[in-house]
C-alpha cells in the first residue's frame, strides 16, 4: 500500500515552506503540483532552457530569488517525492489521495495532508469578457514571468483590489504599452489614513504602493478611480472596449462612457481562494464578506474541521506570499511536533516569534482589505445576454429565468442550467452564480448552499485511471435477455 | 485578424535554437521551454479554440491551468491545456471545438 507521512497539495510558497520545515524534522513528504515547475504563481520563473546572461528588471529582486531558490531545493531532497504535472483529482475517506499523471497515476494514503492550493483570479463578467485577448492579471503576469512574452501595442488594465496597481506597474515595467488603468473603487483618504500606522510598520509595503502609482503617473498612464469596463467587443479577439463610471452600489453613468481601441484587456478584480480540495474532503467553510470569498474554517494550528487535514496560504483567504510562507512553516512544525519529531519546548521557541509576526501581518492585510470595502457591486454590468458560465455557455438571462420560475436550490439550478458543469468545474462562475442568486433572493452569499464539489476536481483522462494496477476481472457474459429489464423481455 | 502583438522580451536572454510545430497545418516557430499558447500568441494567434454551442472564439485567460479556455488538440489528443503544455518539434496542434469529441452528446 502506498503511504506517506505528509502529503502536500500545491507547490507555491506556502506548500514549499511547509515541506522544508517538515523534512527538516525527518518527516517523509510527497508534494503534488499541477504545474511543471515549483513556485506556484508568485515564484513562477522561466524554464531552464532559457539561458540568462544579464539580469533584467523583469527578474525577481535578489532577496526574492534567494527565498525561491531555497524553497525550490526541497523538491530534490531525498525524503521528498515531488510530483510535477500531477493533478490531484480526488480525496477520499481516511485521507486517501488520488492523482493523475498518465501511466504513473495512482493513489496514496497520507497520515497528514496540507492543502496549499492558493487562489485564482475572480471573474467579473461583462459583455465580451470571453473574447481572446481578454485575460486575467494573474494570467498575463504568469506569461511574463514564465515565458518572457508581453502583450501588445494597446493594453487596457481594468479591475479592483489591492493588487491591481501592482499588476499595472509590472506590465509597464516589462515594456507593455499600458493605455490606462481603470480602478473600480474610490477609496477615500480617511480610510487610507486609518491604516497608516500599520503601513509605517511595514515601510516596504507603503513605499511600494505609492511608488507604483507615481511611476505610472510619471509615465503618462492615467489611473482612473471609479471606472470599469462596460463592454468588450471584437471578432476573433478584443478590438474595442467601452469604459464607464461606476459607483459602489453598481450604479453606472452611461452618459460618460468612453470608447477605447485596444488589442488586449487585462482584468484584475482580485482573487478567490481555491477551496475545491477543502470542500471535497468535507471541511467546513465560512464566508469572508470583505474579500468576497469562502474559506475553510481552521483551528489556531491551521487544521481544518477534518482531523489531520491542514490548510495554509491563499486558499484560506487572500493574504499574500509572506503569510503563506509563515503559515506553511508553522503547519510543518506543528505536524512534526504531533508526530514526536520535535519536543514542544523546542518547537515553541520557533513558533512564538513566527506567530507574533503572523499576527502583525494579518492585521495589516485586514486593514488593507477594508480600503476596498464595501466591494463594488458589478452585477449591474451583467446583462441577460452576458455569459456567466464560460465553459457551458450559460447566460445570466438563462439563470434569472430559472430563478423566476421559483427554482432556488443551487444544486438544482446547476443541473438545469449546466452552470459549473464544464471544464473549470465552477471556478470561473460559482462566484457570479452565487451573487446573482443572492441578489434575486435578497440574501447573502453565505446564506446559500453552494453546489457540491465532486471528483474529479479537474478533467482527467480515462487513461489516467486505467494505468493504475487494477486486479484482473472478467466481463460477464452478455446475452440479449440480460440487456432488458425482465418485464420487457417477452414483448 | 493576425496582428503580431504579443512579443518576446529577449533582453538578457538566449532562448536557444528555434524549432517549428504545426498549428492547424501551418508551421509556427517556438523555442525550447515555451508553451504552445505562448508560442502561438507570439505568432499573433490569440484565438485558440471555439465553443461548443455558439461557435465563439476562445483564448488564453487564466494563465494557471484552471479555466481550460486554452484547450487544444495536441497530436490527436483533445483537452490539452496549451498554457501548460510545452511545444515540441513537429507537434501537431489544432483548434478544438467545445469538448473535442466528434460525437455530438
Amino acid at each position: 500500500m502506498n503511504e506517506v507521512e505528509l502529503a502536500i497539495i500545491g507547490a507555491g510558497p506556502g506548500a514549499l515552506a511547509a515541506a522544508s520545515e517538515a523534512v527538516s524534522h525527518g518527516i517523509e513528504v510527497a508534494i503534488f503540483d499541477d504545474n511543471a515547475m515549483p513556485g506556484g504563481q508568485y515564484f513562477r520563473r522561466f524554464p531552464s532552457t532559457f539561458q540568462q546572461f544579464i539580469k533584467t528588471k523583469l527578474d525577481h529582486d535578489k532577496k526574492d530569488k534567494a527565498i525561491a531558490d531555497n524553497l525550490f531545493s526541497v523538491t530534490t531532497h531525498p525524503k521528498v517525492r515531488y510530483l510535477s504535472d500531477t493533478v490531484v483529482w480526488g480525496l477520499f475517506d481516511k485521507k486517501l489521495l488520488a492523482y493523475a499523471r498518465g501511466k504513473d497515476s495512482g493513489h496514496i494514503h497520507a497520515e497528514n495532508i496540507i492543502i496549499a492550493t492558493g487562489a485564482y483570479d475572480r471573474c467579473i463578467p461583462f459583455p465580451g469578457w470571453t473574447l481572446p485577448g481578454v485575460m486575467t492579471a494573474g494570467g498575463v503576469q504568469n506569461l511574463i514571468k514564465s515565458q518572457r512574452i508581453i502583450p501588445g501595442k494597446k493594453v487596457l488594465v481594468a479591475g479592483n483590489g489591492p493588487m491591481l496597481i501592482a499588476a499595472a506597474y509590472t506590465l509597464h515595467k516589462a515594456g507593455v504599452n499600458v493605455l490606462e488603468v481603470l480602478e473600480a473603487s474610490t477609496s477615500r483618504l480617511n480610510r487610507k489614513m486609518r491604516i497608516l500606522p500599520d503601513l509605517l510598520m511595514n515601510p516596504s509595503l507603503l513605499y511600494k504602493g505609492l511608488a507604483y502609482r507615481a511611476t505610472l503617473m510619471k509615465a503618462g498612464i492615467p489611473v482612473r478611480s471609479g471606472q470599469t469596463v462596460l463592454e468588450a467587443s471584437g471578432g476573433d479577439r478584443v478590438e474595442e472596449v467601452i469604459t464607464i463610471p461606476i459607483e459602489t452600489t453598481g450604479k453606472v453613468d452611461h452618459s460618460r462612457s468612453r470608447r477605447i481601441i485596444v488589442d488586449t484587456l487585462i482584468v484584475g478584480f482580485g482573487l478567490n481562494s481555491s477551496i475545491e480540495m477543502t470542500k471535497l474532503i468535507g471541511c467546513m467553510h465560512t464566508w469572508d464578506s470583505i474579500q468576497g470569498t469562502f474559506k475553510p474554517i481552521r483551528s489556531a494550528d491551521f487544521e481544518t474541521t477534518v482531523p489531520g487535514v491542514f490548510a495554509v496560504g491563499d486558499c484560506t483567504g487572500i493574504r499574500g506570499v509572506d503569510i503563506a510562507m509563515i503559515e506553511g512553516r508553522l503547519a510543518g512544525l506543528i505536524i512534526a511536533m504531533r508526530m514526536g519529531r520535535i519536543s514542544s519546548n523546542e518547537a515553541e521557541k520557533i513558533i512564538l516569534p513566527l506567530r507574533s509576526k503572523l499576527l502583525r501581518l494579518n492585521s495589516l492585510h485586514q486593514k488593507m482589505d477594508h480600503l476596498f470595502e464595501p466591494p463594488t457591486n458589478f452585477l449591474s454590468l451583467v446583462t441577460d445576454d452576458t455569459l456567466i458560465c464560460r465553459c457551458e455557455e450559460v447566460t445570466a438571462g438563462q439563470l434569472r429565468q430559472l430563478l423566476r420560475k421559483g427554482i432556488f436550490d443551487m444544486n438544482r439550478l446547476k443541473s438545469l442550467s449546466r452552470i459549473g458543469m464544464g471544464h473549470c468545474q465552477g471556478r470561473n462562475c460559482f462566484g457570479t452564480f452565487a451573487a446573482i442568486v443572492a441578489q434575486e433572493l435578497n440574501c447573502k452569499p453565505d446564506d446559500l448552499t453552494l453546489p457540491r464539489v465532486r471528483q474529479p476536481l479537474k478533467p482527467i483522462y480515462v487513461g489516467d485511471l486505467l494505468h493504475e494496477d487494477l486486479p484482473p476481472y472478467e466481463l460477464p457474459e452478455l446475452k440479449e435477455s440480460n440487456l432488458l429489464p425482465t418485464r420487457w423481455q417477452n414483448q | 485578424m493576425n496582428t503580431n502583438n504579443f512579443s518576446r522580451v529577449n533582453e538578457g536572454l538566449d532562448r536557444g535554437e528555434a524549432f517549428e510545430f504545426l498549428f492547424d497545418g501551418k508551421p509556427v516557430k517556438a523555442y525550447p521551454g515555451e508553451t504552445i499558447a505562448a508560442a502561438l500568441m507570439s505568432d499573433g494567434q490569440c484565438r485558440l479554440g471555439t465553443t461548443e454551442k455558439m461557435g465563439n472564439p476562445r483564448g488564453f485567460y487564466c494563465g494557471m491551468g484552471i479555466c481550460w479556455a486554452c484547450r487544444m488538440i495536441v497530436d490527436g489528443q483533445p483537452n490539452v491545456r496549451s498554457c501548460n503544455m510545452l511545444a515540441s518539434p513537429g507537434m501537431r496542434v489544432e483548434t478544438q471545438r467545445g469538448l473535442g469529441s466528434e460525437v455530438k452528446l
